[in-house]
């Protein structure tokens, strides 16, 4: 370990990825989006702007939406970080919602806007449609699918509201 | 295949007459999207997402001149950076007779790619030689860059991204610069720099068109009035979602490849062009695409087939697979067909609004467009004169990009908008006036259609009609920069119009296969641009079949000797519709000729289903089998197929259909006539301080002839409605005039639209059934993005009393077009 921090900085952490610990030698400059994309798998992390201006690479730690592409690895060891991965494996009622409310088109930054509308459903259960559109007003669909993302979201919290 | 089921021949005027009373799915809302859950979930694979054991990654130089040659390159420091596993340098022999297709061609052959796979049937439908095409072109990795950006000079595998990127970085290149011209008027002055010296002997003009209908000056002098006005149109691009890569790994003799394109099967082909591999010896894999708008289907681009020669090379030298990307800076490099556009009105016209002539003078950068077409297409007008001039300039590449007819769309919706504007009239009057077709009026139109079985429906009144109400434009419209806001700022109402040009064109094929359980698989592989192709098709077969939806299946990704149209959804739908729909209907006939027909085997004969009766008694509906006059007497589709299948030992395939489509060679063969409508109405408000717009309101109506999925078609409304907000509002990849370096290359400075960019959209389909698709239907995919622009620059007008003359309409130029209106008096 120590070794490896004299040949260059790289250091051992472990991410808390989804409930699972991952214990991984990053480098300083490795970005979380990186990490979880190249080393870890996974792919529901997108890269499309790579400079904090997408949002498609949302993740949520310590229950926030952070973009991971702005975000060290080396940083986020002990914070628990959830993915797409997680809501998808939980069948997430965002999921169905998005699916039937027709909020996607190529679906390549999709993964970006649930995840941001789960961080805020955790923390708003009824959410008007401001309330979404500020919340997802920072992510990017180029298809310009946004108004369909209202429908999807108020879906999905009557679904978490029984 | 079946005799009886007719395939509609390459026959422009064939249309599908077959509209069924009513329909289980098609036009239905609430179907959930089939690929839903994976994109929403995150479980979609993107070509970006693949990673195979052993991958290298590719990264290639991208030219941090506009203009330059390379005199020197010194690779030594790359070549000693642990991890760096193979060099590709442009001076290597076997890049020597790589040819990159088409990147920076002299010559438009974009009629060339309109015709998808039936491109490939023959040279004689070039619209170029090849010889021709591979003299403008240069290759995958060459000595010299004509834009900053282009890929050149040296690609490098390493084993992480980030050893890829380091050790192009340590490579040393001794470079020429040399003068770089950016404005296309300006390369065409004597004394010009070359833009591309190895090219066309160093000349910047690259072709010049002259096209006329009728006697546009005697157009002139029939005309009760004359205006002139220039635009100009500033480059733009498609920033799409996901940046480009390919996967190639060599097995054998064999190559495999993973690609991000939109016409990936034109990209294999290409790369079969290039290498000498030949086509069955490349296996294609299609993942999910993060959207291309066009640009991605580019045969001149490096990404369609430039970069799959270099991993190639490279996989085959290191025998690992190699993944090549682009960063966001090196996606930004496409520009649209319209980029950078010059373009001089003259029009004339009479007191009551109907248009006597247009010219237009036109001047492009290289691979432009010109703006005459939807004139010819959509009106009566029967004096025409374009004179357009392309200049090669220093810009990165041009594409079409939603859609190939931006320029068209623009210059139609300029010549109207200024019309109504100078008659003081309602442009919504102007359009109707004029509407028709080839210089023919809406009697000529209303004939033809009768004459041609379509409905006599007007398409545009109809259009305008329902938009008017939906944006109250009898309240709302008025005269321009008259009416201030309560908030102090300026209110501005606009309309235009078009029709949908892309409604039928190109080849597409699909196969049918119905398995022993009763499920049916599509086979075709596509890539996934355009909007929900999957459920769609999935829809008209079960449809047409008579299953339930779920039954139905299609995962386009990987080859199956079958292709199908990209994008899809819309306007293609037009021509992968008829396959879905035929193929379909052959295998009904089949199933229920297994369902009567024993089968026998040596000794042996097997009953079928329904041994005492013919086909024509039977039907099938929610994947059951049924007696028509008796709907009890069912057995599931399952149980059919598995007696014509299984009782053979199940060595026998499944019943299998498929079907192929060919038509309209541009959708718009002379006699042809384009007959559905579509206008669109924007509501904005100007702050008159500072130049800031607030788009309001959008209002879509779209003539879609029949609309299969009616989300898909609002898709297409809304997502081209912010897609055309960005256009018209600030979208421009700006290029430091003087060294022709790109500065905002990235989606924090380049500005698309995003959720707080309109306030609302209003979507209204009409269904006429005018179109040439299967049940009536046209596309709309193209249209909205396109044609929209130039509805909020009316409505910016209407609010502040002038033109805004140069795109986008940023806020500087909204100052100064207000403080032209103040110096005329408006207010």
């Amino acid at each position: 370990m120590a070794n490896v921090e004299e040949q260059g900085g790289a250091k051992l952490v472990t991410l808390q990825i989804n409930g699972d610990g991952h214990h991984l030698v990053v480098e300083p400059q490795e970005t979380l989006r990186e990490v979880l994309q190249d080393r870890i798998g996974l792919t529901g992390v997108k890269e499309m702007c790579d400079r904090g201006a997408c949002g498609s690479c949302t993740v949520i730690m310590d229950g926030r939406p952070v973009l991971s592409c702005m975000m060290l690895a080396i940083e986020c060891g002990g914070h628990p970080i959830e993915t797409i991965e997680q809501l998808n494996s939980q069948e997430h009622p965002l999921i169905q919602a998005y699916a039937d409310n027709h909020a996607m088109q190529c679906g390549y930054c999709t993964p970006g806007f649930v995840v941001t509308a789960k961080a805020l459903l955790d923390k708003n259960p009824d959410p008007s449609e401001e309330d979404i559109k500020t919340a997802l007003e920072g992510n990017i669909c180029r298809c310009g699918t946004y108004p369909a993302h209202i429908g999807a979201v108020q879906d999905a919290a009557r679904k978490l509201k029984g | 295949m079946s005799e009886d089921v007719k395939i509609m021949e390459y026959e422009p005027l064939v249309r599908d007459r077959y509209i069924p009373e009513k329909f289980q799915f098609l036009g239905k809302r609430g179907i959930s999207r089939m690929d839903g859950v994976e994109k929403a979930g995150g479980t979609a694979q993107y070509t970006r997402d693949v990673n195979l054991p052993g991958m290298l990654f590719c990264k290639v130089l991208a030219s941090p001149y506009a203009n330059a040659l390379i005199k020197n390159v010194d690779t030594s420091k790359a070549e000693a950076l642990p991890g760096v596993r193979a060099i590709l340098r442009f001076d290597d022999p076997e890049l020597q007779d790589k040819i990159l297709l088409g990147e920076n061609t002299k010559f438009n052959a974009g009629h060339i790619a309109s015709d998808g796979q039936a491109f490939y049937h023959g040279k004689e439908e070039l619209a170029v030689t090849q010889e021709q095409w591979i003299q403008g072109a240069g290759r995958v990795l060459d000595g010299f860059a004509w834009w900053e950006g282009a890929h050149s000079g040296v690609a490098i595998a390493a084993e992480s991204l980030q050893i890829a990127e380091e050790a192009i970085r340590l490579v040393e290149i001794e470079w020429e610069e040399r003068d770089v011209v950016l404005n296309p008027i300006e390369a065409l002055k004597p004394g010009a720099p070359p833009a591309a010296p190895e090219l066309n002997d160093g000349k910047n003009l690259l072709r010049k068109i002259r096209i006329e209908h009728g006697d546009a000056e005697k157009g002139f002098q029939d005309a009760d009035k004359l205006i002139e006005f220039d635009i100009r149109r500033r480059p733009y691009t498609a920033a799409d979602g996901e940046p480009m890569s390919n996967v190639i790994l060599w097995r054998g003799d064999n190559l495999e490849i993973w690609a991000h394109q939109q016409q990936p099967y034109d990209g294999k082909c290409l790369l079969s062009a290039v290498t000498g591999i030949p086509l069955n010896k490349i296996k294609l894999h299609v993942p999910f695409q993060g959207c291309h708008f066009g640009h991605g289907g580019n045969p001149f681009m490096h990404h369609t087939h430039g970069f799959h020669v270099i991993s190639a090379i490279l996989s085959k030298r290191t025998g690992r697979p190699v993944k090549t990307l682009y960063n966001r800076r090196e996606n930004f490099y496409g520009l649209s067909q319209d980029a950078d556009s010059h373009t001089h009105f003259k029009v004339g016209f009479k007191d009551d609004g109907i248009i006597t002539a247009v010219k237009i003078d036109n001047i492009t950068a290289k691979m432009g467009q010109y703006g005459i077409d939807h004139f010819e297409d959509n009106t009566r007008i029967p004096n025409l004169l374009l004179n357009y001039v392309e200049a090669q300039t220093n810009f990165a590449p041009a594409w079409w990009m939603r859609c190939e007819q931006n320029h068209n769309s623009f210059c139609f919706s300029a010549v109207f908008a200024h019309v109504a504007d100078a008659l003081g009239m309602d442009p919504t009057q102007v359009a109707l006036k004029n509407d028709g077709v080839g210089g023919k009026d809406m009697e000529y139109l209303s004939k033809f259609k009768k004459d041609h079985g379509f409905p006599d429906r007007d398409s545009l009144a109809e259009v305008i009609e329902k938009g008017k109400t939906a944006i109250n434009w009898e309240n709302k419209w008025h005269e321009a920069g008259k009416k201030m806001l309560p908030n102090g700022k300026l209110h501005g109402i606009g309309f235009t119009w078009d029709h949908e040009w892309d409604d039928n064109r190109g080849a597409a094929s699909a196969g049918l296969i119905m398995h022993c359980d009763g499920t049916v698989d599509i086979l075709a592989q596509k890539a996934d641009d355009g909007v929900n192709p999957m459920t769609t098709n999935c829809e008209i077969v079960a449809e047409e079949l008579g299953m339930k939806l779920k039954d139905v299946n299609w995962r386009f990704f990987e080859e199956t000797g079958f292709q199908m149209m990209t994008p899809d959804g819309s306007c293609n739908l037009c021509t992968d519709a008829y396959v879905s729909c035929n193929m379909a209907r052959k295998a009904k006939k089949t199933l229920l000729e297994y369902a009567t027909t024993p089968v026998k085997l040596i000794e042996i004969e097997y009953p079928p289903a329904f041994p005492d009766h013919k086909p024509e008694d039977l039907d099938v509906k929610d994947s059951m089998v049924f007696v028509k006059a008796d709907p009890e007497n069912s057995v599931p589709v399952a149980e059919v197929v598995k007696r014509a299948t299984l009782n053979q030992n199940g060595t026998q395939a499944p019943l299998f259909e498929w079907a192929y489509q060919r038509q309209g060679r541009y959708g718009c063969e002379e006699g042809r006539h384009r007959l559905c409508r579509q206008g669109y109405f924007a509501e904005v408000e100007v702050d008159p301080d500072t130049g800031e717009v607030d788009v309001k309101k959008i209002v879509s109506i779209n003539d879609v002839g029949k609309a299969l999925s009616p989300e898909t078609c609002e898709g297409q409304q809304y997502g081209g409605a912010y897609m055309a907000t960005g256009r018209v509002m600030g979208e421009e990849v700006i290029y430091d005039p003087k060294t022709g370096v790109r500065l905002n290359a990235n989606l924090v400075d380049y500005k698309v639209a995003t959720f707080r960019d309109i306030d609302k959209t209003e979507n209204i389909l009409v269904e006429t059934g005018m179109g040439y698709g299967p049940y009536g239907l046209v596309g709309i995919g193209e249209d909205c993005a396109t044609v929209i622009p130039f509805a909020v620059a009316n409505a910016i007008q209407n609010a502040i009393g002038e033109w805004v003359d140069d795109h986008p309409a940023t806020p500087n130029k909204v100052i100064q077009a207000i403080q032209k209106a103040k110096e005329k008096g408006v207010f």
